[in-house]
């Protein structure tokens, strides 16, 4: 196992914003919005009408399909409709809309622990899906098909993925420092899946103290152990933690499964061990609120569905005498730039980053031609050539981008972007061609 | 899209949002920064040539650079493109150009060179990454055929002199301090202590590629040490890499991301081409401008080298990994045979070389005991050394002792001496010749090894009938006339040969003591 993988970058890590305020709840008082797509697959379909009452822990839409998840109510209130609003995914979804009383009334009592020995392997996999839980490192992946690979004998990684390599985040440093236990307890859950897997959980070197927290909880745990990684983004990336841990390198067509991994991020994990458990649905999980745009940046363990301007004002709201010019769904390396703030925080979000300063503005002024300088191909953590995937690209030779250039196997992790001198817009160019080229086999009826 | 929020606790967002496609943060090296600090590392070279070569070397500077913005100001202006002078890559081509220039060529050189190299090589090639081969290079090879003359002349305190290169080249003895520090010559960025202060900055900075600038001075210095005739003399290598223009090209003209590959294989057999190819210019070519042609062909083979040596993702790299080893393999074995090729032929080079300058001397000794080393030792080069090439002693007439060795066998042990001696008093100038002596005083013969006397008379001096009466001879002194017959017409080289032979043998007896220091 090494600690690392190739490629990288240093971006800043600005995680001082918020790195010392402590993660604490926040119940959202407003109108709650819950989109049918959070995930990646099927739409949940909607199994309320308008004016039913909803309470905590209700299913409102149930998955469609195998790769699908639930979506729950993590408020109490009445249906006030099934609407198109803007989401994350478009500015048209539908969304059910939930009138929040603000009681936040349970459905059922989740304080009752389970004995794990008792529970088969199905009733484990009916849970998380029951639980309607997704991938929280921001994929969105439903969880519960996640942990149905082929061959579960074959695993031989459950990767605890705490490495939380976005600048600015901080809320799984949070979650690993205030509830180390309850992470263990999900992860050896999972473990109860894969018999032949060790559980590896890992850790960028910069957060000391969730290294210390989870290495007391997994003292004399058998088949866990902590591993501390070098601090480089995309170190948090599935491709990544693999490369670093089982040493395999894998295509766009594989599946980490195929390289005897399964990577979750700790707080998908923690929420695997409560519903397991103790039956409690994926209603909160922990977001960052941070940027120099922002009063007080913080951690908070929020409800999803609330609107991204309510979260903005439990932090306090904008800060005096700045003007806010960029919002951020997610980290500021992958995470989605919002053209308003009136949109629902969905499961998968675990930061909210607010900047008075666009960096790509700026970077657009000083845009010059490509120096051939190869930084790109030195940062790509999937060992790509990006410069000349962009002039394949820019001159529309999808062909060459593809089967020339592997072009596909591109993550958009924007470490070629980030590191590029002369500001070519890599990362961007590879997003829209990878689609193109995606639509296009879709025609193609391939 | 403009959307106005209200957000309840915060002021009134009346702008809209500013909404791209990550990432969000970026890098803060910029194409003007990493321009300006290349620029930034040239600058000790620069200051140091104009402190060497004067305010001469200034104006040839500035007039470089001053050219090279003009043309792509012009240039973009007449194209109607965006003014690009402003990154700066146009100053350090200027820059670049400069420092790789006599310092006392005339302005209108640097500004032409200029021109060239960013109208011709840059601009009409596509502008700033396109360029083919490295501008700067491009145009400096451009001038040196176009104004041989002026391009090689260089001059030191106002009197014309060699470079170092071409002074090491010819064997004459260089200053490796002198050619470090930057006071031995040559173009203006001549200083290699400036040139590696701030190539060394550019790679602790990552701005320039460690594999390129190391595998050139490796793959050069290991070049020149094999077939540079000198063997892997330390002083050698070093005047080797601190001539020509090595360092210069390695940090600053091969390292050019526009004309280099970027896959690391690719860099590192750049890199060796590039050395290899100094090294063959050097050696057996041009000795000054090796590097700038090495380069230039080096630049032209990079597009080659990142097409085949594509590195595949991580992902599909295991056959490829497998063609790497062939690679290496075949890059091992090629070096294997050249060190077994080198040591196999070592010692017959080492018998040429010795027939090349000791050729003359072995054949004053007996063909059946080879001789295998001449040795000069400490109390013999001191005992030459202390007759200060003065005429030596009296009765001998203008008669100078050159050089004098001790004769060894393949065990080491001494089987005679042999003494060079030069009388000036030949009929058509000096007249040089060696006395081989055997350790009992026996002379075992005579050879001329600078014999330019008038042909038909003494130049017969030279033929076996003459020189063959020395051998086996055991006299205090020769006597012509008596001992030896003289060449009949040739008194003149005759009395100088034997006038030469006595001093020799006197130097022998007295000085070396019969061969008993």
């Amino acid at each position: 196992m090494r600690n690392t993988f190739r490629g990288g970058i240093h971006p800043e890590e600005r995680k001082e914003l918020s790195r010392n305020s402590s993660l604490r709840a926040y119940d959202a008082k407003g109108e709650m919005a819950y989109p049918l797509a959070q995930h990646i697959g099927k739409p949940a379909k909607a199994i309320v009408q308008p004016g039913d009452t909803v309470k905590v822990g209700q299913i409102l839409a149930e998955a469609d399909g195998f790769v699908s998840a639930h979506v729950i109510s993590s408020c109490s209130g009445t249906v006030k409709g099934i609407e198109q609003r803007a989401t994350l995914a478009g500015p048209a979804q539908t969304c059910v809309i939930v009138d929040n009383d603000g009681k936040y009334t349970p459905a059922a009592r989740w304080d009752k622990r389970d004995v794990l020995s008792a529970l088969s392997d199905k009733d484990i996999l009916e849970r998380v899906k029951a639980a309607g839980i997704v991938g929280l490192g921001g994929a969105g992946f439903p969880t519960h098909v996640k942990l149905q690979p082929k061959d579960p004998s074959a695993i031989r990684y459950v990767i605890a993925n705490g490495a939380e390599c976005e600048p600015y985040l901080t809320g799984n440093d949070w979650l690993m420092r205030t509830r180390a236990e309850e992470i263990l307890d999900g992860l050896t859950v999972i473990l109860r899946l894969f018999p032949n897997a060790e559980g590896v959980i890992a850790i960028e070197e910069n957060k000391p103290e969730a290294l210390e927290a989870m290495r007391n909880a997994a003292q004399g745990k058998e088949r866990i152990q902590v591993l501390e990684m070098k601090t480089k983004y995309p170190q948090g990336g599935e491709r990544s933690l693999i490369q670093a841990i089982a040493g395999k390198d894998f295509k766009i067509t594989e599946l980490p499964a195929d390289a005897g991994c399964i990577v979750d991020n700790v707080g998908t994990i923690y929420a695997v061990g409560k519903a397991v458990l103790y039956k409690e649905p994926l209603c909160v999980h922990a977001i960052t609120v941070s940027g120099d745009a922002v009063q007080e940046p913080c951690n908070l363990l929020i409800r999803n569905g609330m609107s991204f301007a309510e979260l903005l004002d439990a932090a306090g709201g904008v800060k005096d005498g700045v003007r806010l010019k960029k919002a951020l769904a997610g980290g500021p390396m992958m995470g989605i730039a919002l053209a308003s703030l009136e949109i629902p925080v969905q499961k998968n979000n675990n930061g909210f980053i607010l900047l008075s300063v666009d960096e790509n503005e700026k970077a657009e002024r000083q845009q010059t031609a490509c120096l051939h300088c190869g930084r790109c191909t030195t940062v790509c953590p999937t060992g790509l050539m990006p410069f000349m995937m962009v002039d394949a690209a820019e001159r529309g030779d999808f062909e060459r981008y593809e089967n020339a250039l592997y072009g596909l196997e591109c993550i958009t992790c924007g470490s070629c972007s980030y590191i590029c001198p002369a500001k070519r817009p890599l990362t961007e160019t590879f997003k829209d061609t990878k689609a193109a080229i995606m639509a296009r086999k879709r025609a193609g009826g391939r | 899209m403009k959307t106005a929020l209200r957000v309840s606790s915060g002021p009134r967002i009346r702008d809209a949002l500013r909404v791209s496609s990550g990432p969000h943060v970026r890098d803060s090296w910029t194409t003007s920064e990493i321009m300006f600090t290349v620029a930034l590392a040239l600058l000790p070279a620069a200051v140091v040539g104009v402190w060497v070569n004067g305010l001469h070397a200034l104006l040839i500077i500035l007039t470089a650079i001053v050219f090279a913005v003009e043309t792509e100001l012009l240039f973009d202006w007449f194209c109607r493109h965006p003014a690009t002078y402003k990154d700066g890559s146009a100053v350090v081509t200027g820059l670049l150009l400069a420092l790789s220039l006599s310092p006392t060529v005339p302005l209108y050189i640097p500004a032409l060179g200029s021109v060239f190299a960013i109208l011709v090589v840059k601009c009409c090639f596509g502008g700033l990454g396109r360029n083919f081969v490295n501008p700067a290079l491009a145009a400096r090879c451009f001038l040196l055929i176009s104004f041989a003359g002026t391009m090689t002349s260089y001059s030191v305190d106002a009197t014309t002199s060699a470079t170092p290169v071409a002074a090491l080249m010819s064997g004459q003895a260089v200053s490796v301090t002198r050619m470090f520090l930057g006071g031995a010559g040559g173009v203006i960025g001549a200083s290699i202590f400036a040139l590696m202060l701030g190539g060394l900055a550019l790679w602790v900075f990552d701005l320039i590629s460690g594999w390129i600038c190391f595998s050139i001075l490796a793959s050069f210095a290991i070049f020149v040490g094999l077939f540079g005739g000198q063997g892997f003399d330390p002083h050698y290598i070093a005047a080797q890499l601190c001539g020509g223009g090595v360092v210069m090209a390695a940090f600053f003209m091969a390292t050019d991301y526009a004309t280099s590959p970027t896959s690391q294989a690719g860099q590192v057999i750049y890199g060796v081409l590039i050395g290899v190819l100094g090294g063959v210019f050097r050696i057996f070519g041009s000795a000054a401008d090796s590097f700038s042609y090495a380069v230039l062909v080096g630049n032209l083979c990079a597009p080659a080298l990142e097409r085949y040596l594509f590195p595949k993702p991580f992902a599909y790299r295991r056959a490829r990994n497998k063609r790497m080893l062939a690679l290496a393999g075949i890059a091992v074995v090629g070096v294997l045979a050249i060190v077994c090729a080198y040591s196999a032929t070592k010692d017959t080079i080492a018998a040429n070389r010795m027939s090349g300058s000791f050729g003359p001397y072995l054949t004053v000794f007996p063909e059946e005991t080879p001789v295998e080393a001449f040795d000069a030792t400490d109390e013999i080069t001191g005992a030459i050394e202390a007759l200060g090439g003065a005429t030596y002693g009296s009765g001998f007439g203008n008669v100078t002792i050159n050089e004098a060795y001790a004769a060894l066998d393949a065990d080491g042990n001494i089987i005679g001496y042999v003494v060079s001696a030069t009388s000036a008093d030949g009929n058509d100038g000096p007249i040089t010749l060696a006395v081989g002596v055997n350790p009992d005083g026996v002379v075992n013969g005579i050879v001329y090894t600078d014999l330019n006397e008038t042909p038909g008379i003494g130049m017969r001096c030279g033929e076996p009938e003459f020189t063959e009466q020395f051998a086996g001879k055991d006299v205090e002194s020769f006597t012509l006339g008596t001992d030896i017959d003289g060449v009949s017409g040739a008194t003149v080289t005759s009395t100088a040969t034997v006038n030469a032979v006595n001093a020799a043998l006197d130097f022998f007896r007295t000085t070396l003591k019969g061969g008993n220091v």
